[in-house]
């Protein structure tokens, strides 16, 4: 095909061609065209299907606020939806399709939507698809789903891949058209650091579209000097396809900059970057958006915002008709039809609302003041028009301008309020900007060219003054005055047929009419009840033609109305820029201990523990069930020994003169007197008397002490010791550091680990029984001199010690131990080893430290030392807290021992209804007990102390089984602890 | 957001950890008479101001001091940043 | 009975790739002993510092280098700082502590930290993409020295060249966060 309506240069180069196809059709065009400006082009004007009534439409814009012109880029897994043709960067090879119909583009099945208009108004859903109740579910939300909406996922995963970024400036100007590039020529020239970003891929904003001149220059030619000059700035950062999208709080600013979108192929880079952008000084210089007229069938194909026709015509070379009529409220309108006489395009006619004398007007034009359009027809695509004396016009494109309103959104991130200026008939910034942000330029109000110049070229000097830098005396950059005159005009009331106020979301200026009979007046009430502003274009074009019919009809003014405000983002931001790289594997880091390679080349499954991939159990050959390896661990380690991973409990090394004192304020018992060498269980509560945490410290010398807290807890623990030192006791010389990742530590447990440690630990430190006994730890040195850390601590019940060594030696520590413990016999043994084995000795651990259990719910009420301060022993005090029938950790076992138990099953007393009433706690943790050979259970139940030996049920309903129980002691193994001091 | 971390310089609340109002660092005297009741409110009697407000924040990801962060609930603006050390030892806190 | 005498690794086995325009390797030759000042002992370890290293205490947030060339002083909190330089072997607290006595608390962090150095003309625009903070050289100068996060990853990052940054993580998540620097360097190349 052709390129029909290409009717000059403009500023594509059209030395080179561009092939491109849309919905199969192999068409041209060239670098600098946009997809749109590429089918215009072509003479193609039909582009798409409404989001409800399935209308025709066509290409309404030439920027992002395109309500209309949505298509499908790319194939397979690269399709894109929703995208604007109206911003897509043309390249070779793209494909394109329309979207939001059945069946081809001309011959739409669900055409039929717009015949059924009366059942589809503002609010249908609460109106017409209401009975019966059961038909909302099942029939008439697939159905509507179906045949409204946009454009459609591949249903593939996303094979592109996003980042993020992190920029800095002093002044941050938004928008590269006259006034930005102002702006930032006079900050950048001051020596401030600028970022310039523009969302277009290329700068100068209205100057491509227009036809000005500037410092005696033409415009495209003064921007494009403008850039240069700003390129060669080293504190100036220019960055196109750059969407500047929100204001966030403290002059922080989100912006999506499209890497890869406008190649082929993405060369595996990044295809968009979202940066934050931290800036000190912000300058909104986002231009303006036209708006149009409701009148009949405005949205038809042809019919154009008169600025957009005059881009396609300038910038690109392309008209979007043969035979073009205006229809405008104001002056501007009238460059259009002048641009487009001087291209040699034909004007039909020039229909102006406002009454008196006309402006000149281009040869041959026929010219109708005080007149409006009624009607447009053509169903695929314009042909004719009516007047609102009758007459006919003949035309292909209508270029309408109903007067520009100020991007302001920007400045109501922060909860800013537009103000309207009657003189303009336009809302423009309020005074309650976000924090460091100023606008000029068109987005305040500034409508003409020179106007917005000054207004850039000073605000760009302010901003760096404010700043501390010196502003350059270079004058600022001047043109002529164009005439800017405009009446606000909003409906034509003449028109007989539905008139669209919003084509995105097909809001009709009788939807509007509607919301007002209904009630529904208030602006916020008009956008929920007729979706008016609130598709993918946030009512762009739209919102204050709806409110300003709402203001007609309620008989008051616009600022009696008011305005809806804007959030971000200011054009839509793909989801996959807003996860970055947090996509699989690479969602979160991961942290591995320093037997990770050991225990793969076991064989070993693993499992996520808060970042952490630990050992769960290392499964041997012929061992199919997870249960067979986690038996054998248990029972080779409490028959001769096991090693186990522990590096990732925390740790974290105390010291200071007032060490011991800290900790006896931290721990709710007492540390102040524990020995050098020695090392104590130590519970940790909340000021609120509730179990926070537990673990052992031990005291290394005088004034230094290192601590383990649980490994989920390692960070909260921190933080919180780090309160105590800075916000409650700062007099005391206390200091922490976490050395968790400094060591790398093994527990070495069963009744062999003395004799497999002594193989390790260099001679000259004895560490017998006598010379090494329960709880003692030592600074020593294994294998020849490498420095270690002991303690003989027990979390399984039998001898056992852990053994640290610095991390670099960690891979070669366990298979030292491993190879040392081949005599024995030695098992290495994963969590749930750990876990069966603590459950038989009765620790308690995360499932018992809930946040909602206190020390003496854990039968450790007595080491709450009453006679010091500590954190929590005062509230730990409270009544509610220390209730006769409170809950106590005891032990549970199945009557019939070979059942199994359940965790989360909770107690009823015997022959006692399975209610809430009859609750009396809850089995926290469960485990086969290879050890006694048949299922245990640690759990929380009323006077538990007193109550051993009862049976009671461990009701399940959930999974439906009831399950005598008997209540035993905790300790299911060694109650005496006599192994762990052998 | 942005904390002007009054030794760091600004810096992005990303890196921060809140934890809420600065009166937790006024912990009561456990030997008090009331020291119940002391502690009760001051543990969870807390004032929820629609204006400014005095927060405790800690730069885990930074230096990890804790700040008291003066700020206005309602506009987020940043009035006054202090080590909260400063803070507890104006008050007379100490061991 | 094998010998069972201990060999160290690092956490990236000794990582280094130039990308062009950006290397990224890891410093596997340096120790990391941090040094908490005692409660009203700041003189004390000051004198001690100017003594033994020649340098003075650093504020937090920058570094000062001793008069060897080697040993830097990482100020990293208003009472904590890390001295950082090449050393063989596991006395590295050993050696600050013989140098500054009681002055200060020691704790050795050599083990705890994955030590990458990422130089180039490049590093900067790389680090854009994980780094939160204002890199520019008027605000993060050669010596400067901060604690903050990248890819969700808390770091410690030092400029100790024009073009030249020490970063250091967690060393359990020394391969996640190897990724996270190494995808920056890779995505603006």
């Amino acid at each position: 095909m052709a390129q029909i309506n290409r009717i000059g240069e403009g500023l594509v180069d059209t030395s080179r061609t561009l092939s491109f196809t849309f919905n199969g059709d192999t068409l041209a065009g060239h670098p600098g065209d946009t997809l749109a400006s590429a089918l215009l082009a072509n003479g193609i004007r039909f582009v798409g299907r409404s989001f409800k009534y399935h209308r025709p439409r066509g290409i309404f814009t030439a920027g992002s606020e395109e309500p209309n012109a949505l298509v499908q880029l790319r194939t397979g897994a690269h399709q894109e939806p929703n995208t604007r043709a109206t911003v897509a960067e043309l390249f070779d090879g793209l494909t394109a399709t329309s979207q939001n119909h059945r069946g081809s583009l001309k011959f739409d099945l669900l055409a039929m939507n717009d015949l059924l208009t009366p059942f589809l108004g503002a609010g249908f859903y609460y109106k017409t698809f209401m009975w019966p109740k059961s038909f909302w579910e099942k029939v008439y939300e697939p159905l509507i789903r179906n045949s409204a909406g946009l454009g459609r996922l591949s249903g593939e995963a996303d094979p592109d891949s996003y980042d993020k970024g992190f920029l800095h400036c002093d002044v941050l100007v938004i928008g590269a058209g006259p006034a930005g590039l102002a702006a930032a020529l006079t900050a950048g020239r001051a020596g401030a650091r600028v970022i310039l970003a523009d969302e277009d891929f290329r700068f100068g904003g209205r100057l491509l579209a227009e036809t000005h001149e500037i410092d005696g220059a033409d415009g495209v030619d003064w921007a494009e000097q403008a850039v240069a000059e700003l390129a060669a700035m080293d504190n100036v950062r220019l960055m196109s396809r750059t969407c500047v999208h929100g204001a966030f709080d403290h002059g922080i600013y989100g912006a999506l900059e499209r890497k890869t979108d406008h190649l082929p192929k993405s060369g595996g880079k990044p295809r968009q970057v979202l940066w934050r952008i931290y800036s000190r000084r912000a300058l909104l210089c986002a231009g303006a958006t036209e708006r149009s007229i409701c009148f009949g069938n405005n949205d038809r194909p042809g019919v154009m915002l008169a600025g957009a026709v005059r881009t396609y015509v300038n910038r690109f070379g392309v008209t979007p008709g043969q035979r073009v009529a205006i229809f405008t409220n104001n002056d501007d309108g009238w460059r259009t039809a002048h641009d487009l006489a001087e291209k040699g395009v034909e004007i039909a006619a020039v229909i102006d609302s406002r009454d008196g004398t006309p402006p000149a007007a281009p040869h041959g034009a026929m010219v109708a003041m005080g007149s409006a359009v009624t009607n447009a027809a053509g169903r695929h695509g314009l042909r004719s028009l009516t007047l609102t004396n009758g007459q006919t016009i003949q035309a292909d494109c209508l270029a309408v301008s109903g007067g520009w309103n100020p991007n302001v959104h920007l400045t109501c991130h922060q909860r800013g309020r537009p103000v309207w200026r009657q003189d303009i008939a336009a809302f423009v910034p309020g005074g309650d900007l976000p924090v460091g942000m100023s606008v000029a330029g068109a987005a305040k109000g500034d409508m003409t060219l020179s106007a917005a110049l000054k207004a850039g070229h000073g605000a760009g000097n302010a901003a760096a003054k404010d700043l501390g830098f010196t502003a350059s005396r270079k004058a600022a950059p001047k043109s002529d005055d164009e005439a800017a005159d405009v009446t606000a005009f909003w409906q034509v009331r003449e028109s007989k047929t539905r008139a669209w106020v919003d084509q995105q979301n097909d809001v009709t200026v009788k939807d509007v009419k509607l919301a007002h009979q209904d009630g529904f007046r208030a602006v916020e009430h008009l956008k929920r009840y007729t979706t008016l502003g609130m598709a993918t274009d946030q009512g762009k074009t739209a919102n204050v033609l709806g409110l300003a019919i709402m203001a007609e009809l309620t008989g008051r003014t616009i600022p009696e109305t008011g305005t809806t405000v804007f959030r971000p983002p200011y054009s839509p931001v793909p989801i996959g820029a807003f996860a970055g790289r947090s996509r699989g594997k690479d969602f979160r880091p991961y942290r591995l201990t320093t037997s990770h390679g050991w225990a793969e080349e076991q064989g070993a499954v693993f499992v996520e523990t808060g970042m952490w991939l630990r050992a769960q159990w290392f499964p041997q050959p012929g061992e199919t069930h997870w249960r067979q390896s986690v038996d054998r661990e248990v029972t080779r380690t409490r028959g001769s020994v096991g090693v186990c991973d522990v590096t990732t409990l925390g740790k974290i090394d105390i010291q200071g003169r007032d060490a011991a004192e800290f900790l006896n304020k931290v721990y709710a018992n007492g540390f102040a007197k524990l020995p050098v060498g020695k090392t104590r269980y130590g519970l940790m509560l909340r000021e609120d008397g509730i179990a926070m945490d537990d673990g052992t410290t031990a005291r290394l010398a005088e004034n230094h002490f290192v601590m383990t807290t649980t490994t989920a807890n390692a960070v909260s623990v921190f933080r919180h010791m780090e309160f105590c030192r800075q916000c409650l006791w700062p007099g005391l010389d206390v200091h922490l550091i976490s050395a968790t990742e400094q060591w790398a530590q093994f527990a070495v447990a069963g009744p062999n680990s003395r004799k497999l440690l002594q193989k390790l630990v260099d001679a000259e430190h004895d560490i017998s029984n006598e010379a090494f006994p329960f709880m003692a730890c030592a600074e020593l040195t294994v294998c020849g001199g490498t420095p270690a850390r002991l303690f003989r601590i027990s979390f399984s019940g039998e001898l056992a010690y852990e053994i640290a060594v610095p991390a670099r030696y960690g891979d070669a520590m366990v298979r030292a131990l491993m190879a040392a413990g081949e005599a024995f016999d030695v098992v290495a043994y994963g969590t749930e080893a750990l876990g069966v084995m603590r459950i038989e000795k009765g620790h308690a651990a995360g499932n018992e430290l809930t946040g909602q259990t206190t020390a003496r719910d854990l039968g450790l009420g007595r080491m709450v030392s009453k006679k010091k301060d500590c954190i929590g022993n005062t509230l730990s005090e409270r009544e509610g807290l220390n209730r006769e029938d409170g809950l106590t950790l005891v032990g549970f076992r199945p009557v019939d021992r070979a059942t199994e138990l359940k965790a989360g099953a909770h107690f009823v007393v015997k022959g006692k209804p399975v209610t809430t009433e009859n609750d009396q706690g809850w089995m926290t943790s469960v485990a086969w007990s290879p050890t006694l050979g048949h299922s245990i259970g640690l759990g929380f139940i009323q006077r538990g102390h007193d109550r051993m030996g009862e049976t009671v049920i461990a009701a399940d309903p959930l999974r439906g089984n009831d399950i005598e129980v008997e209540i035993v002691s905790p300790h299911f193994v060694d109650p005496e602890g006599e192994r762990l001091r052998a | 957001m942005i904390i002007d971390h009054p030794l760091l310089g600004p810096r992005d609340a990303a890196e921060f950890y809140v934890l809420g109002d600065a009166s937790l660092i006024e912990r009561p005297d456990w030997q008090d008479d009331n020291a119940a009741a002391a502690f009760d409110s001051y543990m969870h009697l807390r004032d929820n101001p629609a204006g400014e407000h005095r927060e405790l924040w800690f730069h885990e990801q930074g230096d990890r001091s804790w700040l008291v962060v003066t700020r206005n609930t309602l506009t987020h603006e940043v009035v006054k940043v202090e080590l909260a050390r400063d803070v507890a030892l104006a008050l007379g806190r100490s061991t | 009975m094998p010998d069972l005498t201990l060999t160290a690794q690092p956490p990236l086995g000794g990582f280094s790739h130039d990308f062009g325009g950006a290397k990224l390797a890891e410093i596997a030759d340096h120790a990391l002993v941090s040094i908490a000042t005692p409660n009203g002992g700041e003189k004390k370890l000051a004198a001690a510092i100017k003594k033994s290293y020649g340098c003075a205490l650093p504020r937090p947030g920058q570094s000062t280098l001793a008069k060897d060339g080697d040993t830097r002083l990482l100020g990293l909190q208003r009472d904590q700082m890390f001295a950082f330089f090449a050393h063989d072997g596991d006395q590295a607290l050993a050696a600050v502590a013989n140098k500054l006595g009681d002055a200060g608390y020691y704790t050795d962090q050599s083990d705890s930290w994955v030590m990458l150095r990422l130089s180039g003309e490049l590093s900067w625009t790389a680090l854009e993409r994980i780094c939160p903070l204002d890199l520019h050289p008027d605000v993060f100068a050669v010596g400067d020295v901060a604690r903050t996060m990248m890819e969700h990853i808390g770091a410690v990052i030092l400029r100790d060249g024009k073009t030249d940054f020490v970063l250091m993580s967690a060393r359990s998540s020394a391969r996640s966060f190897l990724h996270a620097v190494e995808t920056s360097i890779r995505n603006i190349l």
